[in-house]
């Protein structure tokens, strides 16, 4: 286990108190119904939780990226649904921080220390893996720009008060066209299309983004024209880390639910069940470790100003994948009992691990061109006597 | 050794791929959605002979044997695998009568199951580690000329529209906890179902705790000797692995299927994505997993319609595919990215039924110890 300064096992406990009282008890219901319920958010607001990555300046919790990290595994071990909302907020946010102005910055983070959600609007029908061929865009007209197009699987999209919307600016130049807007839900023109139901993590909101002709102040432009790729793909750096997060509440809650229920079928001695059992047991929890390291470490080259893109991916993809092998086992050691949709549900919530903020194949990707491309390992040793 | 099917083999796989194109894929969803037992499916079932496909011709059945009988579990469960699961505890309730059963027995069951005009499931699991052991272990008595049984069958598939459930109880006393076979007619007075389950997929077949309170039945219920039922579940249960590998082999072709034909029309970086190797890698490990599991059920359906010892081989499919078969849904929603996440595609439903098929009733240990005593 890392080793955690006093403040951040204070805020680890804080979490761990307010996901037992406010998300489990609540999330197969919403689970269930496959309807984001604004309760969450009415349950959060007094913390400002949904306000940790605010810089101080802006009134935030500026919470480190190790804490960060810490609260999202607890959102996750309580519902990967509600976790999901949490970090798609953030998600959006990352955009503003990286992209941002400190106008735009007081702006979009305002809502936030009341727990309002952001949203992040980048993949299209025809654009997801390949998230740079996007079609819709934003073409100036005097000093506002005028949004296009239709954007698809975009978390909190129905709930949301903020948005950053990718855009193409110069149709002409392809992804070098693409540009990154703040875009305020209630904009003429902005509608919300049809809701997704998910296998999965169905207590958060995913929905389908219509902008037909919707008009933003120039002033509402991130960065520059053209810089909006590489606006995104720092936001993704940023952001991987929180879903290897909440899959590592996820793994480690499939495992607890699954001893649980051992306990109680095997009343109190599951260790007579055998080795075969207590050592699927530990490989679940060699995994569930190992994967939490590997997110510590990034977390803690984030915080030390170390570059982690490479970890970053990694990260995400490591604790991904254990979250999906460590939830089928669960489900396989509880037999018929864990057929049940209630113990599936971490099953079910694992798989959108592999694929959202780019699937484990993108991950892949970017990690093989680090290993092929590596950074000189270390100086030449100096020779005794020099 | 062959593995070619007769030409009879072959004809029957086709027509239940005909039925599943016909009757299941237009219903397959609304099922999955409703979770409502599908009269009217079986009903066609029997129209066709299927549930009374591997039963011996003498006693009312079809007499096309075990590898007719995984063609067609494996081509229904190409479109509906839950209605596979709704046969294969039927079936394996008339094959343990038409097995084990006197000759009273089967002839007063047997046929009726054969034609489908009674339903049949199996009672066995409990929700102790191994049945006889929980809290609420079934028992039973012998009071006088009957039997008496009081406890709870957990988790019994095709609950509450069984005719007829085949029973294994814990006949007391006993110091080895031998479990005896009964037969019991659902509308024995005692006989309650508990709520339906909530299960993760497999939606159609109806879970649910069936609770014996005094139920008392006849001698003639008792099948095959006291204390004769431990043998009888052993082999039953292994007969299953074998139908609900064909029901996975069959879930995972359906899947593969879908997301090649998916990849060839999803365009990324300017090309079907169907042309990337990483595409490529995934739906080739899923094809090479469900095509060696299809071999491995073949070969244990071969042994078991000849009479031969098919414990281990069936041990090994049900081990292949706790470790592989899940991995071909989690792989083939991975190749459809976003829309292998939407409950609007077909891809999320066969994940939750996969699980169902693979994942349910395989105790941590179960096929590792057969295997290894096989092992010479």
């Amino acid at each position: 286990m890392t080793i955690l300064n006093e403040n951040q096992l204070a805020i680890r406990q804080q979490a761990r108190e307010f996901v037992a009282k406010h998300i489990i008890p609540r999330a197969a219901e919403f689970d269930k119904s496959g309807e984001f319920h604004p309760y969450l958010l009415e349950a959060a607001k007094e913390s400002k939780i949904f306000a940790m990555a605010v810089p101080k300046e802006y009134g935030g919790l500026d919470y480190d990226a190790l804490t960060q990290a810490l609260v999202l595994e607890e959102w996750g071990y309580g519902c990967a649904g509600m976790g999901t909302t949490l970090a798609a907020s953030i998600l959006s946010m990352d955009s503003v921080l990286v992209g941002g102005n400190d106008e735009q910055k007081r702006r979009y983070f305002t809502p936030m220390l009341t727990a309002q959600i952001g949203a992040f609007g980048l993949t299209e029908p025809g654009a997801g893996s390949d998230a740079g061929s996007g079609k819709s865009t934003a073409i100036k007209d005097g000093d506002e720009y005028v949004i296009n197009g239709t954007k698809c699987w975009i978390t909190n999209g129905g709930v949301a008060t903020v948005y950053v919307i990718y855009a193409l600016t110069d149709p002409t130049k392809g992804m070098r066209g693409i540009s990154a807007f703040i875009v305020e839900r209630g904009r003429p023109g902005f509608t919300i299309g049809t809701v997704d139901h998910k296998l999965g993590i169905r207590s958060s909101n995913t929905v389908e983004l219509l902008l037909k002709d919707v008009r933003v102040p120039a002033a509402n432009l991130l960065g520059k024209e053209g810089e909006g790729m590489k606006i995104a793909m720092m936001t993704l750096d940023l952001a991987r880390p929180a879903i290897a997060s909440l899959s590592v509440g996820l793994a480690q809650r499939a495992l607890d639910e699954c001893v649980k229920f051992l306990q109680k079928r095997y009343q109190g001695k599951p260790h007579q069940a055998g080795q075969t059992l207590q050592f699927k047991l530990a490989d679940m929890q060699i995994q569930i470790e190992g994967a939490r390291q590997s997110l510590h470490h990034t977390m803690m080259l984030r915080d030390a100003g170390v570059p982690f893109s490479k970890e970053s991916a990694i990260c995400k993809t490591l604790c991904s994948d254990v979250a999906m092998s460590v939830t089928s086992q669960a489900v396989s050691l509880m037999g018929s009992a864990g057929y049940t949709s209630e113990l599936g549900k971490y099953m079910r919530d694992s798989k959108i691990m592999q694929i959202y903020e780019g699937t484990n194949q993108i991950q892949r990707l970017v990690i093989s061109r680090a290993v092929l491309t590596p950074a000189p390992v270390a100086a030449p040793a100096m020779k005794a006597g020099e | 050794m062959n593995f070619d099917l007769t030409e009879e083999q072959q004809l029957i796989g086709q027509s239940a791929r005909e039925f599943g194109k016909e009757y299941l894929d237009p219903i397959a969803a609304d099922l999955d959605h409703s979770g409502k037992f599908p009269k009217a499916i079986i009903e066609q079932l029997a129209g066709y002979d299927f549930l009374g496909l591997m039963l011996p011709e003498e006693v009312g059945g079809a007499g096309a044997g075990f590898v007719s009988y995984i063609q067609v579990v494996e081509a229904l469960s190409r479109s509906c695998p839950a209605i596979a699961t709704i046969l294969n505890y039927h079936s394996l309730a008339a094959h343990a009568i038409a097995t084990y059963g006197s000759d009273a027995q089967k002839k007063a069951h047997v046929p009726s199951l054969a034609k489908g005009s009674h339903l049949g499931t199996l009672a066995i699991y409990e929700n102790g580690p191994t049945p006889g052991i929980g809290p609420d272990a079934l028992l039973a008595s012998k009071q006088g000329d009957k039997y008496v049984l009081n406890g709870t069958k957990a988790f019994v598939r095709n609950a509450g529209v069984a005719d007829l459930y085949v029973v294994f109880a814990t006949l007391e006393p006993s110091e080895k906890k031998a479990l005896s076979v009964f037969l019991v007619n659902a509308r024995t007075p005692g006989v309650t179902v508990g709520p339906l389950l909530d299960t993760m997929g497999l939606k159609g077949c109806p879970v649910a705790n069936v609770v014996f309170s005094n139920v008392a039945v006849e001698a003639d219920a008792l099948v095959g000797g006291e204390n004769a039922g431990s043998a009888i579940a052993q082999d039953l249960l292994a007969i299953l692995a074998v139908a609900e590998g064909a029901q996975t082999v069959g879930l995972g072709k359906a899947a593969v299927k879908h997301a090649a034909e998916y990849a060839k029309q999803r365009v990324q970086f300017g090309k079907p994505i169907a042309v990337l190797q990483a595409i490529q890698t995934l739906l080739a490990d899923v094809a090479t997993d469900s095509h060696m599991a299809w071999l491995g059920v073949l070969r244990a359906a071969q042994l078991i319609e000849e009479g031969k010892p098919f414990e281990a081989d069936a041990a090994m499919v049900k081990a292949f595919l706790a470790r592989f078969g899940s991995k071909m849904l989690i792989d083939t929603c991975q190749v459809e990215g976003g829309f292998g996440y939407s409950e609007f595609m077909p891809l999320p439903r066969l994940f939750r039924d996969i699980a169902g098929t693979t994942l349910m009733d395989a105790p941590a240990d179960f096929p590792d110890k057969i295997i290894a005593d096989s092992i010479a």
